[in-house]
This record gives C-alpha cells, sequence and structure tokens, in this order.
C-alpha cells in the first residue's frame, strides 16, 4: 500500500515534469549552449542540467522527453490491452479448440526473445513511414507485449466462465457478448488494471532500449534512451548526459512497478499474477 | 561490507594516471624494427591500386607502393610542408618547354619485394590495366596522355603516349599540356606492376600485391586486422625503419581511443569529440598531439537545376543565413571557414575572398527578391554520422532563421553517393570533397566543369555548368606560366563564389595523436596518415 503512493506520487512528478513549461529542447543552441571549444556546459544556475553536445537545455530535454516516454507507453500498453483481452476473453470464454488455438499464438509470440521481436519489428516499422513519429514504437510495443496480458486475462475467464452466475446467465438465454461485457469484464477489471500499470512500466524501459539502440523517434525528438545513447560518449567530460536520463528512466519505471504492485495488494489479494520482470 | 564501500570511495577519490605511460622519446638516431600498430573504423575493401579509391587504404596502399614521384614528408611546426614533389621510383625528369613531353629516367636498383628488378615497361603494363579496366575510377586522370581514349574505350590495348626506352628510361606524350599531369604520377595506381605477377595473380590481384614500396604484405585477415613487413629489397633504408605495420579494422572511433589509452595501439585517429575535447584538456599529451589542414572542403551542395536553387540569390541567401563558427565550434576548433572550394595554402586560392559574413537579414532580403518572402520547405539529405548529423541540426536551425524550414533525412553513406549522384536526386544535400592531389584543377574540375556531369555518379554533383567556367578551367590547366595560371583560378574562384553552387561551410583539419615513443611522423597533407618514415623509439615508463 505504501508502495502504491510511492509509485503513484513518482508518476505525478513525471506528469508535472511532462507539462512543466521549459526552454525549447530541440533547437541547437550553439552559440550559447556551449563553451568556446564546443563543449557541453555543466550544470549552472541558468540549465539545471547542463547542456548537450548541440547546446541544448538537459532539463528542457528530460521533461520534454517524460511527455514523449508516457505518450509512447501509454497508447503501447492500450493497444496491448487491447489485443489481450480480445484474446484472452474470447480463448477463455470459448474454450476447446478456439482457446487451444490462440494459446498456442501466444507460446509463438512468447517463444521470440521479446527484445529481439521489438527490434526486428521496430527496424519493419521505421521504414514504413507512418504519419507519427511515435507510431512505429507505439506498434511494435503494443504488438509484442500483448501476449502476458492475454494469458492471465485468459486464466481468469476459464474459471468465471465456469462460475454459477455465468451459467446462470447462460441459461437465461445471454448471449456471448452480454455475458462477456456485462458479467465476465467487470469481474477480470482488477486483474487488467495491475497488468496494464506492469505493462506499462515495461513499455517504458522497452522505449528507452529501443531508442538507445536508434529505432525509437528519430532524432531530435527527445527520448531519454537517445539522450542517454547521445551522452555515452560523453562520460567523461560531461557525465550529466547519462545522469540525467538514467535517473528519469529509473525513477519512472520504478514508479510504476510500485503502483502496479500496490494496487494488486489493493485490489486482488490473493492473486499471484504475475511481476513485470525483465525478460 | 563497509570495507568495500571504503575501497569503492577510495577508488573513486584517487584520480587516474591521465597522461600517457610513457615518457618521450629522446633517441637522438632512428631504430628500426618494432611494430607500429593502428586501427581504423571501417573496413579494408581491397589492396588493388586500379580500384582503391576511400580514405581508408592510404597508410597501407602508400607503404607498399612506390610511384615515379612522391610528395616530400610533412615537417612539424610547418604547415606548408608536405606539397612539394620528389623523385621517388624516377632519379630524374625532363619536362619539354611544350609541356607536352615527360622523359623520366629510373633510380638504379630498385627492386619488387621477390627481388626481380622494378623496369619502364612495368609502368606501361599498370597505366594500361588502368585504362583497360572500366571498374577503376582512375582511368579519367590519364585521358591528357596520347591514346588513352582509345584504350578506355577499348580500341586500343597499348597506350600509344607511353613509351618505353630500354629498362630505364621512359617518356610520356600528352596530347595537350597539363600542368596536374606530375601529380597525376604520384597518385598511387600509377605504381609498377609486373605482368607475370598479374597474370599470376587473376582475379586475385585485390589481396595480391606486388610491392614496389618500402613495405609488403605479410597477412591479411579481411575486415579484421592487416599486417605488413619491412620489404628486405628496398633500396632507402630512411624510408623502412618499422619492422611491421599493423591495421586493426572496424574498430569503433571511441574504442579507439580506449585502446591508444591503453597502449593497445600507437596512434589514435578521427577521435570522436568527447575524445579530443578530453585531449585537449590533458597538458601531458599535448607536445603528442599532431594537428594538419588537410586538403577538403565541406559544405551543402544545391541541384543549380531545381528550384528553387535554379535561383543564385537563393543560393547566396542561403551562404548568407549559414553562421560559418557554428561549425567550427561542433568540430572543437578542428576547421576553419571556407569561401569556396580551394583549402588554405593551396596554389591558385584566392585569399583575398573572404566567407560570406553571417547576415540573416540580408539573407531575408534575397529571398525576398527571389519570390520566396516566407521563405520555403526543403529536404536536407545527410549521411549517417556523428559530425554530419550535427551539422545537419546546425543548419536547421541557422535556416530557420530566415524562414527556411529544413527537414533532415539521413542516409548510409553507399545510398548516400547513389543519390546525389543522379540529376533526379535530392538537390540539397551534405557535401565533401577530399583532393587527391594539391591542384585546384583536382578540386574546381571535378566538381563544377560541366563535362563531369553525368546521369549516374555524377562527380559535378551541383550540376552546375557555366561556359565561362568551363573555358577558363580548360585554359588554366594547359597553361604552363604559375603565375598566369594562379590568376586564372583565382577568377575561377570568384565566379564560384558569386554563383555560389554550394553553401561553402568550412575546411576540416586532421588531429592525431601518438605515443611518446613514436618518432619522425608527422600527419601528411595529402596523403593523411603516412608511416614509411616513422621509427619507434625506446618505451621508457613514466
Amino acid at each position: 500500500m505504501r508502495g502504491a503512493i510511492v509509485g503513484a506520487a513518482l508518476i505525478m512528478g513525471l506528469l508535472v515534469l511532462a507539462v512543466l513549461p521549459h526552454r525549447d529542447p530541440l533547437a541547437p543552441d550553439i552559440d550559447h549552449g556551449l563553451t568556446a571549444v564546443g563543449a557541453p556546459l555543466p550544470p549552472s544556475a541558468d540549465s539545471p542540467l547542463g547542456t548537450d553536445h548541440l547546446g541544448r537545455d538537459v532539463w528542457a530535454r528530460v521533461c520534454a522527453g517524460a511527455g514523449t516516454s508516457l505518450e509512447i507507453a501509454t497508447l503501447s500498453t492500450l493497444l496491448a490491452l487491447l489485443l489481450g483481452l480480445a484474446v484472452g476473453l474470447t480463448a477463455g470464454y470459448a474454450g476447446g479448440a478456439v482457446d487451444n488455438a490462440l494459446m498456442r499464438l501466444v507460446d509463438l509470440v512468447l517463444a521470440f526473445p521479446f527484445l529481439l521481436l521489438a527490434i526486428l519489428l521496430a527496424a519493419l516499422l521505421r521504414e514504413a513511414n507512418l504519419a507519427s513519429s511515435n507510431g512505429p514504437v507505439v506498434l511494435t510495443l503494443g504488438v509484442v507485449g500483448w501476449t502476458t496480458i492475454a494469458r492471465v486475462i485468459r486464466g481468469k475467464t476459464l474459471s468465471l466462465a465456469r462460475s454459477e452466475y455465468v451459467t446462470a446467465a447462460r441459461a437465461l438465454g445471454g448471449s456471448p457478448w452480454r455475458i462477456i461485457v456485462r458479467h465476465v469484464l467487470p469481474n477480470v477489471a482488477g486483474i487488467v488494471i495491475v497488468v496494464a500499470a506492469l505493462g506499462f512500466a515495461q513499455n517504458l524501459l522497452a522505449e528507452s532500449v529501443l531508442s538507445y539502440l536508434g529505432l525509437g523517434p528519430p532524432p531530435p525528438a527527445p527520448t531519454w534512451g537517445r539522450m542517454l545513447y547521445e551522452g555515452r560518449v560523453y562520460y567523461r567530460t560531461a557525465p550529466w548526459l547519462s545522469i540525467a536520463p538514467g535517473i528519469a528512466i529509473v525513477t519512472a519505471v520504478v514508479g510504476f512497478n510500485l503502483l502496479g504492485e500496490g494496487l494488486r495488494d489493493l485490489l486482488d489479494p490473493r492473486a499471484r499474477g504475475p511481476k513485470a520482470r525483465p525478460r | 561490507m563497509k570495507r568495500l564501500l571504503l575501497i569503492l570511495i577510495a577508488a573513486a577519490c584517487s584520480a587516474p594516471d591521465r597522461g600517457p605511460h610513457w615518457r618521450a622519446g629522446t633517441s637522438t638516431t632512428p631504430h628500426d624494427g618494432g611494430t607500429l600498430r593502428f586501427s581504423t573504423k571501417d573496413t579494408l575493401r581491397t589492396l588493388d591500386p586500379a580500384i582503391a579509391y576511400d580514405d581508408v587504404s592510404p597508410p597501407i596502399l602508400h607503404a607498399i607502393f612506390d610511384t615515379l614521384v612522391d610528395y616530400e614528408p610533412a615537417r612539424a611546426g610547418d604547415p606548408t610542408s608536405g606539397l612539394a614533389i620528389v623523385p621517388r621510383l624516377a632519379e630524374r625528369w625532363e619536362i619539354a618547354p611544350d609541356g607536352r613531353t615527360y622523359h623520366f629516367w629510373l633510380r638504379a636498383g630498385i627492386a619488387y619485394e621477390d627481388g626481380k628488378p622494378i623496369v619502364a615497361a612495368d609502368f606501361k603494363t599498370s597505366l594500361e590495366r588502368v585504362l583497360g579496366m572500366p571498374d577503376s575510377p582512375f582511368g579519367q586522370y590519364l585521358t591528357p596522355l596520347d591514346g588513352a581514349a582509345d584504350v578506355i574505350a577499348g580500341k586500343a590495348t597499348t597506350c600509344a603516349g607511353i613509351e618505353v626506352i630500354g629498362d630505364r628510361e621512359l617518356v610520356f606524350h600528352l596530347a595537350n599540356p597539363d600542368a596536374t599531369f606530375l601529380y597525376v604520377l604520384a597518385m598511387t595506381f600509377s605504381a609498377p606492376l609486373r605482368a607475370d605477377h598479374l597474370a599470376a595473380v587473376g582475379d586475385q590481384m585485390y589481396r595480391h600485391p606486388l610491392a614496389s614500396g618500402p613495405y609488403m604484405l605479410e597477412s591479411w585477415d579481411e575486415g579484421q586486422r592487416i599486417m605488413l613487413r619491412r620489404n628486405p629489397h628496398y633500396v632507402d633504408p630512411a624510408r623502412a625503419h618499422l619492422a611491421r605495420i599493423e591495421m586493426l579494422e572496424s574498430i569503433p572511433s571511441d574504442t579507439q581511443f580506449l585502446m591508444f589509452e591503453r597502449g593497445e595501439l600507437d596512434t589514435a585517429e578521427r577521435l570522436t569529440s568527447p575524445d579530443t575535447l578530453w585531449l585537449r584538456e590533458q597538458p601531458a599529451w599535448q607536445p603528442f598531439v599532431h594537428d594538419r589542414a588537410t586538403m577538403n572542403a565541406y559544405g551543402i551542395r544545391m541541384n543549380v537545376r531545381v528550384k528553387p536553387f535554379d535561383d543564385r540569390r537563393v543560393r547566396q541567401a542561403l551562404n548568407y543565413a549559414l553562421d560559418k563558427q557554428h561549425a567550427v565550434k561542433l568540430l572543437n576548433g578542428g576547421a576553419v571557414p571556407s569561401h569556396g572550394l580551394l583549402p588554405p595554402g593551396m596554389f591558385g586560392r584566392d585569399d583575398t575572398l573572404a566567407p560570406y559574413p553571417h547576415d540573416p537579414a540580408k539573407a531575408r532580403a534575397l529571398l525576398s527578391e527571389a519570390g520566396y518572402p516566407h521563405g520555403f520547405d526543403v529536404d536536407y539529405v545527410t549521411i549517417n554520422d556523428e559530425e554530419a548529423e550535427k551539422l545537419a541540426a546546425s543548419y536547421q536551425a541557422d535556416f530557420g532563421e530566415v524562414g527556411v524550414r529544413t527537414h533532415i533525412t539521413i542516409l548510409s553513406v553507399p545510398a548516400f553517393a547513389s543519390a546525389i549522384g543522379r540529376p533526379d536526386g535530392p538537390p540539397f544535400s551534405y557535401d565533401g570533397w577530399v583532393g587527391d592531389f594539391p591542384d585546384p584543377a583536382n578540386f574546381l574540375d571535378v566538381r563544377f566543369h560541366s563535362r563531369m556531369i553525368a546521369n549516374e555518379n555524377s562527380n559535378n554533383v551541383s550540376f552546375y555548368a557555366n561556359p565561362e567556367l568551363d573555358a577558363l578551367l580548360d585554359r588554366a590547366r594547359a597553361e604552363t606560366d604559375r603565375a598566369a595560371r594562379a590568376a586564372m583560378y583565382h577568377r575561377a574562384e570568384r565566379i564560384l563564389y558569386d554563383d555560389a553552387p554550394w553553401v561553402w561551410d568550412f575546411h576540416r583539419a586532421m588531429t592525431e595523436v601518438t605515443q611518446p615513443y613514436v618518432r619522425g611522423y608527422e600527419p601528411h597533407p595529402v596523403w593523411g596518415r603516412d608511416y614509411t618514415s616513422t621509427w619507434l623509439d625506446d618505451k621508457v615508463p613514466r
């Protein structure tokens, strides 16, 4: 419970960061943001986290990066949730051959190492020229991340489908659609929220990983992973370039994990659901 | 746990040794022996001098192949040194007063790595091979020779303009006087090759070079490592002090510097920006940092046939919009602003021309005049390279200031090269030209003469055609009077400055750091890394 509060506080902080007014995170400022020989400026009163290799304010980029990261993590989690719910509910409620087929599909996707699949998809989607610069990453993480959600929901649905009130609803002539929406869905809602919160943390981390590998939103978009990548070569002369986005990533991931676990304790005390483990 | 913490704190506090591991060498006479180790971030593609045309191979190929003439070595502290032509395999030469006949006498005692003598006919063999090879980029350099065009066209197999007299004399007959011909003979593809060697290796020439220079190939693990060793039959001991030269391939720039610091490499070049910044702050390293202006120019090239770049006012406006100090700063001071293609110190450069000043107001006025009062949107194409991407971001900001909204596209180097060499390719892109030899003809003719326009792999990537400039460049190339020639190139520079087919930005300098025991080394303005006169002193720990 305490964890959930801490987690929620961290996430609130992140949201505040994202809407906080700051300088332009995209425009290079070569005249004022670099030393005479072109080195990044260390933290100062003017730029609290220093500047990067193009003279851009690191604080502004961390703030803007919070927005990017939250947007990508939210949209990709929603996408994964949608897919996971559809597959999980169908498989769990229908059972039998449908269940078997769908779960084998889940196994198939899970058989691929998460990151490898994400890198492959991200590389393919980058060529697709989607309208939004965040689109490829959102799609990638959504398509790769739905399997765990589907599995958890399917398990819960399976037991609910055999419960007395579902049998009763069926006996009264309720259509499967009505039964799923009215009787099953409200009962899996708790677990869905928990799984979503944990998935959120994972997608946030995965977005940073993809950005670090150069498969995230294209530059100059401010993302923490990209900042980490661009700053890593400066570890000796300008360590703030790696420390700032590093702390931001850790804070955000810890925040969502704490919130997710807290919510699980709150909503489903007996659940032994999966924690967000690094895959 | 507490003790571990203390150790960690102690480790964090004790400043690691930042300077070199060794003391500066003090020997007064050169030592023989030892292996000089360096690395490249790319891979070496070929050792065939008729094919190799890249920036990875020169330190290796120049060590393996000698030519009739070469450049003098560069001297520390003398920025203009290294450009004079000196004899190498030739003992002496005479140029006829009409500038059309070049008579060479070969040096006595010259031999290949297998001990067989180098004879005049071998030069003819090698040059005719280049002319007859469709995939050699160097045939065009030999077109001044009588009959060369026929060999290129496949109408002849021997080149009438190359006359062999006995084993020691070689005469070149040119169709027209050409002031650049001596430089062409200093290019590595002009090195002698024996017909029986070429026949024996067939299509494997790319990994079976026949050394005429101070070093020969010992082993090459392609993509990993190449090892050269001293050519025992080489005549000039002052150019072969090292026992071996080793080049590691595919080493990323930041890894290169870590290896150098650990003493695993003897020299490091093309340092990343943070490594350069760090190095400049270390007083102990300063005596071993070598800076040298090399022959190049970088900027933005525009296809002058395409709107809006067909309007000279637009091109000038972009020149005024660019703040050239930005590139200088982003490259950590390793560049000087340019007014044209010819680098400082080069013959024919008009030093009275100053780079376009940074004047956004004037840029906006010119854009309005040209009918773009609100600017325009344009794609800027560049290569995936740390420096090029930084410059792109800076250009975007500078041009944005005058209303030109730039969108950046990043391409891999091969995709980039083929895209900008087509008239229908991206009209606005990064460009650079690195000279093959220190003569304006190699810069201005290649990039701006209309005969260099092609539909594929065009060298004139601006697709700029100006009859006045063409005539001027042709006359300058054939001019034998040096002062008159310089005046013509001054005029050509002025035309290009005003017509602005490029957004002129900067000339890049080269920075290399060597271990303190590396002696007799100075980066060369033409060859870049040239270790043929280098020797290794005793390693005295600091």
